[in-house]
């Protein structure tokens, strides 16, 4: 399962590979989407101001139109109420009217030289006007030039099969040549007799049409009026105009919608076209206004914007992926670290694996060994003390050879005991020393001691002071703990100097009973204090006491079985002190009498 | 419509020689017409045209007499004002050679006019101050609209009979002719600007005739 560096770090690279990818495709999606929708918003707001606009400039147009026409409608109407034109058309003097007319509608006729100027000075100015008698035929005037010049044919274009009893509005398109053509704006007036409230007549006034599309005007909306299937537009080439006429007529077909305005294309430009019809319900043939709104403009700035769109959109792309690049090299660092670091995991815990079944083996093997070893010594022993016990019973060994011999038994008791302590340990080092904790009193254990110890033959010159209580029950099990016991007191025993002294103490701490053995041994040198408890170890300063290096080790294996615990507490010149602490079995009934 | 004036000029009829100029008389009542229509435009002007007729409202008849009689050329000089936008009297009848004075009696301006075929002319805008006081000969027999510019509701009639013997009945249409010189003649009345009665009367010296219309 251990990856070659080289795999591991195209392993990485790939994960970086990867997680750029997907970043980067996520920030592609995200920039698109996001770009279409700002497209589409911006877009639709272009067009609905677009549309606003020229709404706007329409409506302003049709305003001051409709402005115009009522103003032009309201002067002809006092036009046409005028006295003497009632009177020459009552009083049957129609012979005067058009003399009266010249007089009365003289400043309405102002205009007619100066319109070449400035038309929109003379927007209120007529310049021509016919009369309609009730039939709707035109009252010729005697001179042309007094009512304005028409021809015969555009006159009889102004007759109608009545004359109109509501105001209308009409248009007349004259040409003068080829090419010159001139729309007029005419409005017919009924003129209503005081007497019989009927129709009597009708003023027709003809208009230069008002034209706010002059460039001066600022606006950007271009209007004619189609009439008698021809557009008039003056800021329109003819065969523009003649190729416009068409789609005007489509228009006309269908008169929903028009409002919206069609796409088309003027001299390649695109334009929106509007038409709308200016006189309906009159006597008049139908004339449409034909409004051209240039998109030209629009479309620049329609395409400025998709640029600017595309250039942001570019940068912000160049923007998150470089973002994307550095965000998953910084990503990628962890996960690379973590898979260096998860495969020298894996290597350790292998090693540590290996290691720690080997130990196992081995300790396995050494704690067989020592119960094997123990066994198999302990035979021998026997059969070397039997022995020797025979030959210390034959009569032909001397008194001098008979103590060698008892000295030889004596050894051979020690031996035994180093092989059982062996045995113990090793059992315990198997684990197979399981301990019953019952209550054991241990102060009858060491007043034991105390006897054997004042039963000893060559026993030292030593004062022992036992300030045990009568009673202290802990738990465990009797043999180890007199075990542990007796193998303190022997150290305290053996250690100490002659006319020394041992003193035994015991207290309480919580759940414990905390036995002290003290004696005025020799001090253990400072290092030497961590190897004490170790197994075979023997402080080098007493080599000349008899011991194998067991006992304290084996002192607090055992302790430790019970939970407790042996330590050194105290080693100086003066005094020695190990501290054995034991499991209470009992711990309420134990405190009372922990202190003498 | 247009006004016709009806054109009695040359009705020469029985003509009776040697009649006198006194004592005789023709009196009578002329049923006037019901106007129906209440007028409202023409209310204050005491004009109304109802189908292009121009009559007086309430109605009143001019009746006069036209023979083969002695006319002697008018002097006097008759009065049509101008007040209150409103030409008092509405109805003038007057001999033909008759002066009128046009006085303006109210604070504003008129323009008095006619186009009628019967006498054109027009006197322009005028105060009340204007002196002498514009005026117009009535020359020819017929029926004169007179309007003003500026008031284009204001209507005013002028009859101008070829007869010294004329007169204007009262509201119930009772009228009275005296002095007529004896012979055969023609009596007419003049109801509104279409309609025009007559009857031929002999008139006897010393005698009352009573002629009805109709």
């Amino acid at each position: 399962m251990i990856f070659p560096a080289k795999q591991r770090t195209t392993g990485i690279a790939g994960f970086r590979t990867k997680l750029l990818l997907a970043m980067m495709l996520v920030v592609s999606a995200v920039t698109g989407l996001a770009l279409f929708f700002a497209q589409r918003n911006v877009a639709a707001n272009v067009r609905h101001n677009l549309e606003r606009e020229f709404q706007a400039e329409l409506a302003a147009l049709h305003g001051v139109q409709q402005v115009r026409h009522a103003a032009l409608a309201e002067r002809c109407r006092a036009l046409a109420r005028k006295p003497r034109l009632h009177a020459a058309l009552e009083d049957d003097a129609i012979d005067l009217l058009y003399p009266t007319a010249l007089d009365e509608l003289s400043d309405v006729m102002d205009g007619r030289d100066a319109s070449a100027g400035d038309p929109s000075a003379f927007a209120f100015h007529a310049t021509f006007y016919r009369f309609l008698d009730a039939n709707g035929t035109v009252i010729p005037p005697p001179t042309a030039n007094e009512a304005g010049a028409l021809s015969h044919r555009d006159e009889l274009r102004l007759s109608a099969s009545a004359a109109p009893t509501r105001p209308q509005i009409g248009y007349l398109l004259r040409s003068s040549g080829e090419v010159d053509e001139t729309v007029d704006e005419i409005l017919a007036m009924p003129i209503i007799s005081t007497e019989t409230g009927t129709v009597i007549a009708a003023l027709v006034l003809g208009f230069k049409p008002f034209g706010l599309t002059t460039p001066e005007s600022g606006l950007r909306i271009r209007s004619g009026i189609w009439l008698d299937g021809r557009i008039h537009l003056p800021a329109l080439s003819t065969p523009a105009a003649r190729a416009l006429s068409g789609q005007v007529e489509e228009i006309m077909a269908a008169p929903v919608g028009a409002e919206q305005g069609l796409p088309v294309l003027i001299n390649g430009a695109p334009c929106l076209l509007f038409c709308k019809l200016l006189n309906p319900g009159s006597i008049f043939p139908p004339a449409y206004e034909v409004c051209i709104y240039p998109l030209a403009a629009s479309l620049a700035r329609q395409r400025l914007l998709a640029w600017q769109f595309a250039g942001a959109g570019l940068l912000l792309l160049l923007g998150g992926l470089a973002a994307s690049h550095i965000l998953s090299s910084r990503l990628s660092l962890p996960v690379a670290r973590l898979a260096v670091d998860s495969e020298e995991n894996r290597v350790q815990r292998a090693r540590a694996e290996t290691a720690l079944e080997l130990t196992h083996e081995e300790l396995h093997r050494s704690a067989r060994f020592s119960a094997d070893a123990s066994h198999q010594l302990k035979t021998p022993v026997s059969v070397l003390r039997a022995g020797l016990e025979e030959l210390l019973a034959c009569e032909t060994v001397t008194a001098e050879f008979r103590e060698e011999v008892s000295a030889l038994i004596h050894q051979t008791y020690r031996i035994t005991s180093v092989i059982e302590d062996l045995l113990l340990l090793s059992r315990m080092d198997a684990g197979r020393l399981q301990i019953e904790f019952r209550p054991v009193d241990i102060a009858p254990l060491i007043e034991a001691w105390l006897d054997d110890f004042s039963a000893l033959p060559d026993q030292p010159q030593l004062t022992i002071e036992n300030a045990i209580p009568d009673t202290l029950i802990v738990a465990g099990e009797k043999r180890y703990l007199s075990l542990i016991i007796q193998n303190l007191l022997d150290n305290a025993l053996k250690y100490n100097r002659p006319g020394g002294q041992i003193r035994l103490t015991a207290r309480n701490e919580a759940d414990w009973a905390v036995v002290i053995v003290g004696n005025t041994g020799r001090p253990i040198p400072g290092p030497a204090r961590e190897h004490i408890f170790e197994r075979f170890h023997r402080s080098t300063a007493a080599e000349d006491i008899p011991g194998h290096g067991l006992g304290l080790n084996l002192a607090r294996e055992l302790a430790r079985l019970h939970k407790g615990d042996v330590r050194l507490a105290r080693s100086d010149e003066q005094w020695t002190e190990f501290e054995v602490r034991f499991l209470l079995a009992n711990p309420a009934t134990a405190v009372a009498k922990a202190s003498p | 419509m247009r006004c016709h004036p009806l054109l009695p000029i040359v009705l020469l009829l029985v003509a009776t020689p040697g009649a006198s100029p006194s004592e005789a008389v023709i009196e009578g009542r002329v049923t006037l017409p019901q106007r129906h229509v209440a007028p409202v435009m023409n209310k204050r002007y005491q004009i109304v045209t109802e189908g292009g007729l121009l009559s007086t409202n309430p109605p009143l008849a001019v009746v006069y007499l036209e023979g083969s009689f002695a006319k002697p050329t008018p002097t006097e000089t008759v009065q049509m004002a101008q007040r209150d936008l409103a030409f008092v009297p509405t109805l003038l009848a007057v001999q033909v050679g008759t002066k009128v004075d046009f006085p303006n009696f109210d604070d504003t301006y008129h323009s008095i006019f006619s186009y009628s075929p019967a006498k054109r002319f027009d006197l322009g805008r005028y105060r009340s101050e204007e002196r002498p006081v514009p005026s117009q000969r009535f020359d020819v027999p017929g029926l004169v609209v007179l309007r003003c510019d500026i008031h284009e509701h204001m209507r005013g009639l002028v009859l101008v009979v070829d007869t010294p013997y004329f007169v204007i009945t009262d509201a119930e249409g009772r009228y009275r002719l005296a002095g007529l010189p004896a012979g055969r003649h023609i009596l007419k009345v003049w109801l509104d600007s279409r309609s025009t009665l007559e009857r031929p009367v002999e008139v006897r010296d010393g005698a009352t005739l009573r002629v009805d219309f109709p």
